[in-house]
């Protein structure tokens, strides 16, 4: 008997949304099948992949990293580089020093490179906080303040902040708003219902349905991303059919196999290496459970994950 | 004689005549394509523009716009014409103000009069507005009786976070007194004309305009929105003029009360336009006509409030006092109350304060909060009233026991030292039913009582209170509501699991009683607990209803299909894991073992707790295994499709012993069988299967001669 092909394609699709403005604006989400079955349905946009640019990260950067980044002075400086690395999307500024239990800078500061990073490439702009919930509404609120008309995301709003991140990013400068939460398909339906009933526009909203790197509690990520995207497609629920980011680099580069030196850990081989293999495993992983799009550190992660991408689609 | 509609009208015609002579005087210094704006604002003439879509952006074109404003104005005596006369009274306003700012972009100087309000200035009062940081803002006319009142009033709203926005002569009031004003305290002085009003309409509307995104030119959306999401109330002193009634008019339009202490002339609208004779008493008429609610942020008590306290022991030697209801009258106590009995914030101590009583003594302590709310069901009162344990056991140096009559409360020495008072009790349960219980309590009261034969009088109206409760709990039965629960709190880690409750059944950990879930679905819409509307029966011996099979279906996301509510053997409902106990069936009894999660030995089954949970917890059904609450075992509902708690042959002696008063009943209600417990095994007669048949036989227990389980 001759083999039968059966595409199983959903009624139902995922939102897509479109980041950033003019030639360089890129659109997340849009499919109505599941991660790279493209041999159901033609997926429109393909998963997308945004450098994670941190004002800390450079201080225990690795050595290749350090050497990508070398005569960087600014965040502006940094983010020309990463906007050349090919198959970057985006540009995902991570103000981790905003923190008031770390360097407390101010949110003006912060704004001022932002800004300086919004006039020095074109690329769209994700604006990740330091998760201090006071600092950072305020934060996204005067980032979608200072980047108004840009189209930027914020990532990302939560159950505590989502009234004063919505009212001030979604509705008052009209900007797309993250809703992160963590590893819940319910928690992540009900944030999506509370932003829309305060008004924000369900076609303005990302998720960040949670992470974690490969092997810290990762299969609930999986299993989360999974059970979302079931739902929004097969089950045709609108009040999860936004699209998934996963910012993976801030989870990847902070567990042991990507920090213990070589010194402490002679058998596990290079420290950079293991950083990088970390993060592509992560990538891989949560963009074949669901997620439309990745935050990655390391160009080396970017080329793997771009590849990858490329070869599935 | 004057009418409401008059008043209306007239003032509208005078606000319309000296808009146009503004525009005479303009036209004067200016030609028709002078720019006309107001600064920093992408909304133009945002009223005029919000309302009618008409971009002013010159003085010819303000001319042009008065066409529309009187077109607004038609005379047909009906409210619809008093309310588009109103809006248009308000546009008419703005045109006057317009004028102002033509060749000057700061007329005011905003030292300290504001004027206009910049857009941006609209977004930073607008996201507080939206997080309900700022629940509201209000808008002064006039002047108000004496300075103080003026003063006392200001602070007031300012106190509660109410943005404060001041019309006329009350500037002057405040100024005097040296209050100090300004956007960022959110104390505003408009201007001393009433046109000036406009500015904070203007702000309203560029809400919608902004955070709505509704179009301009959307008068009913515009209308809409302000109504629905901006918590704005005007007070308007006496002497009321017919401008300010026909800016009131616009007001009420856009869905804001008007509180004023007129009397002459001027007609109540219940919700809309309110007379509030005694100036004194504007922020809380204000409050409740808007349904502003306000957040308490701080408890001022002496001690500390926190969540490190709630295990917190007082022995005896550090108490400087107890109440403790076994001995005296003690009482808690929450009550349903009509909004014009109850006063919010209003704490009374009846009785001497607990500096009157000796070290170690025993006193009688009554704590009746009273609530009122347009959400508030007597339902709801033992859902608040459980609540009172662990707020009070927040506080440093309290300790709480027990409920209802039956509570026992203990001070320590250092707290009492540190200045805890009755009042203080007040405090606490007054901010934490506000905070958590907001969606439901408007209004809130406390009555701390200390005066022993008061307490006694309160405790039998308390006691006939808990009778009824009782009463309509027992009276709860599956077929006499009208809608089950939803309970999906565990999906966390039980991605699958669905609980159903309905009155009988409540939630397998034991936590989730059938008013539990109302109440979560009313304080939490769009939680876990949703509303089941009972219909489509497929069969009600075994609780089986079309809509539960759709409601477990979608959300355990496909996971599950059908479930019945009253059968542990055709579909059961499945567990998560937090069930209290353990029910499975007993294959040479016929019958069922339950055990509960603190019992450590084995079942006759041959399995522990623990064993036996494996296969019941994580969302799958296994027909014949069903976790569950302790309270389901006494329920006409258990397991009913195989005959109901008649099947139950085995119990560690704990559980017997804490379920035998409501089983019996049960039991003898269904069955007609007396002391039923005495014929239910337990560790202390047998683990053993064939000696389990053995002792069933010896006690005739009824399971033995049903018709077989499987």
């Amino acid at each position: 008997m001759p083999f039968k092909k059966k595409p199983q394609t959903f009624s139902a699709a995922i939102k897509p949304v479109e980041l950033g403005t003019g030639a360089k604006a890129t659109v997340i989400g849009g499919e109505n099948v599941l991660p790279f079955y493209t041999f159901d349905a033609p997926i429109a946009n393909a998963p997308k992949i945004g450098m994670e640019i941190s004002d800390t990260m450079m201080e225990n950067a690795p050595a290749r990293l350090k050497a990508f980044y070398a005569g960087c002075e600014t965040m502006a400086d940094m983010a020309k580089k990463a906007a050349e690395v090919p198959g970057v999307a985006f540009l995902a500024l991570h103000f981790e020093s905003a923190d008031p239990n770390g360097a407390d800078t101010s949110v003006e500061d912060c704004a001022a490179a932002a800004k300086a990073v919004s006039e020095a490439v074109d690329l769209p702009l994700v604006i990740m906080g330091c998760k201090n919930n006071e600092k950072d509404s305020e934060l996204f609120n005067k980032m979608s303040d200072v980047l108004q008309g840009k189209n930027i995301l914020v990532l990302a709003a939560k159950e505590e902040t989502y009234k004063a991140v919505g009212a001030g990013a979604g509705l008052a400068f009209n900007q797309k708003v993250g809703a992160e939460s963590s590893v819940d398909i319910n928690l992540a339906k009900q944030l999506n219902v509370l932003m829309t009933q305060l008004g924000v526009k369900p076609e303005s909203i990302v998720m960040n349905v949670g992470s974690a790197s490969a092997g810290y509690g990762f299969e609930y990520v999986v299993s989360t991303m999974e059970r979302v995207r079931l739902a929004a497609l097969g089950q045709n629920d609108t009040t999860l059919q936004m699209p998934i980011m996963t910012p993976v680099s801030s989870e990847a580069w902070s567990v042991k196999e990507a920090i213990a030196s070589e010194a402490d850990m002679p058998e596990w081989g290079d420290v950079e290496d293991r950083g990088v293999d970390m993060e592509v495993v992560t990538a891989t992983a949560v963009l074949a459970a669901g997620s439309d799009a990745v935050i990655l550190r390391h160009p080396e992660s970017v080329a793997a994950v771009s590849k990858l991408i490329d070869q599935l689609m | 004689m004057a009418t409401l509609f008059g008043r209306v009208f007239s003032g509208s015609d005078e606000m319309v005549r000296r808009a146009e002579e503004a525009l005479a005087e303009a036209s004067k210094q200016f030609a028709d394509s002078e720019p006309v704006a107001f600064p920093s604002t992408a909304y133009y003439l945002a009223c005029l523009y919000a309302m009618s879509g008409i971009k002013v952006t010159n003085l010819g074109e303000l001319k042009a716009s008065m066409e529309w404003i009187k077109s607004q104005m038609t005379r047909e005596n009906k409210t619809h014409d008093i309310f588009t006369s109103g809006v248009a009274t308000a546009c008419a306003a703005e045109v006057i103000e317009a004028c102002k700012y033509i060749g000057n972009p700061d007329p005011y100087g905003h030292d300290p009069l504001w004027g206009h309000c910049t857009d941006a200035e609209v977004r930073e009062l607008g996201v507080p507005l939206v997080t309900g940081d700022i629940p509201g803002f209000v808008v002064f006319i006039g002047k108000a009786p004496t300075d103080e009142q003026a003063l006392k009033l200001v602070k007031d709203y300012q106190s509660k976070s109410v943005f404060v926005f001041l019309v006329g002569e009350i500037i002057d009031q405040v100024k005097k007194l040296g209050m100090k004003t300004g956007f960022n305290v959110r104390v505003v002085p408009l201007g001393y004309d009433l046109w000036s009003v406009s500015h904070v309409v203007s702000v309203a509307i560029r809400a919608a305009l902004i955070f709505g995104a509704v179009q301009p030119g959307d008068y009913d959306g515009i209308r809409k929105y302000t109504f629905e999401r901006v918590n704005a109330v005007v007070n308007a002193f006496q002497p009321v003029d017919d401008m300010t009634v026909a800016c009131g008019a616009g007001a009420i339009s856009l869905g804001f009360p008007v509180v004023t202490n007129q009397r002459e002339n001027i007609w109540s609208v219940p919700k809309s336009l309110i007379i509030q004779e005694d100036v004194d008493k504007f922020v809380e008429t204000s409050l409740e006509a808007r349904g502003i609610k306000i957040k308490v942020t701080n408890i001022d008590i002496p001690v500390a409030f926190a969540n490190a306290f709630e295990g917190e022991i007082i022995r005896r030697g550090d108490m400087q006092f107890e109440a403790d209801g076994s001995r005296v009258d003690c009482l808690e106590l929450v009550r349903t109350k009509d909004a014009s009995q109850v006063e919010d914030h209003k704490i009374v101590v009846d009785g001497p304060d607990f500096d009157a009583f000796e070290v170690g003594s025993k006193i009688s302590m009554a704590m009746v909060v009273d609530v009122a709310g347009k959400k508030m069901q007597s339902d709801f009162e033992p859902v608040l009233e459980r609540k009172f344990h662990a707020y009070l056991n927040c506080i440093e140096g309290v300790m709480h026991t027990g409920q209802r009559d039956m509570i026992r409360i203990r001070v320590s020495k250092d707290s009492f030292a540190a200045g805890l008072r009755a009042r203080h009790f007040g405090e606490v349960l007054y901010a934490q039913i506000k905070n958590e219980f907001d969606v439901v309590a408007d209004k809130c009261q406390v009555t701390i009582v200390t005066d022993p034969a008061k307490v006694s009088e309160l405790r039998k109206e308390a006691n006939a209170i808990y009778d009824k409760r009782d009463e309509r709990l027992a009276s709860l039965t599956d077929e006499t509501v009208d809608e089950f629960y939803t309970c999906i709190m565990c999906q966390s880690f039980s991605p699958s699991h669905v609980c159903i409750v309905t009155p009988e059944r409540l939630g397998l950990c034991g936590a989730v009683s059938w008013l539990d879930a109302k109440a979560t679905h009313e304080l939490d819409p769009s939680g876990p607990c949703q509303v089941v509307e009972k219909v489509g029966v497929i069969d009600e011996e075994i609780g089986k209803w079309d809509s539960v099979n759709d409601a477990v279906r979608k959300y355990s996301q496909g996971a599950l299909e059908v479930v019945s509510l009253y059968s542990i053997m055709e579909d059961p409902m499945t567990s998560c894991g937090c069930f209290e106990c353990i029910c499975g069936i007993e294959p040479f009894s016929n019958g069922v073992v339950i055990v509960n999660r603190e019992h450590a030995g084995v079942t006759p089954l041959g399995m522990s707790f623990s064993e036996m949970a494996s296969m019941t917890g994580g969302g799958v059904q296994t027909p014949g295994f069903m976790g569950h609450g302790k309270h389901f075992i006494a329920s006409k509902k258990f397991m009913k499709a195989e005959g109901g708690v008649q099947r139950i042959v085995w119990m560690p002696k704990a559980l017997k012993d804490q379920v035998a008063e409501k089983l019996n009943e049960t039991a003898k209600e269904l069955y007609g069988i007396e002391n039923f417990t005495d014929m239910i095994a337990d560790e202390t007669i047998t683990e053993d299967p064939e000696a389990l048949v053995e002792f069933l036989t010896e006690k005739g227990h009824p399971a033995l001669s049903l018709d077989p389980l499987m």
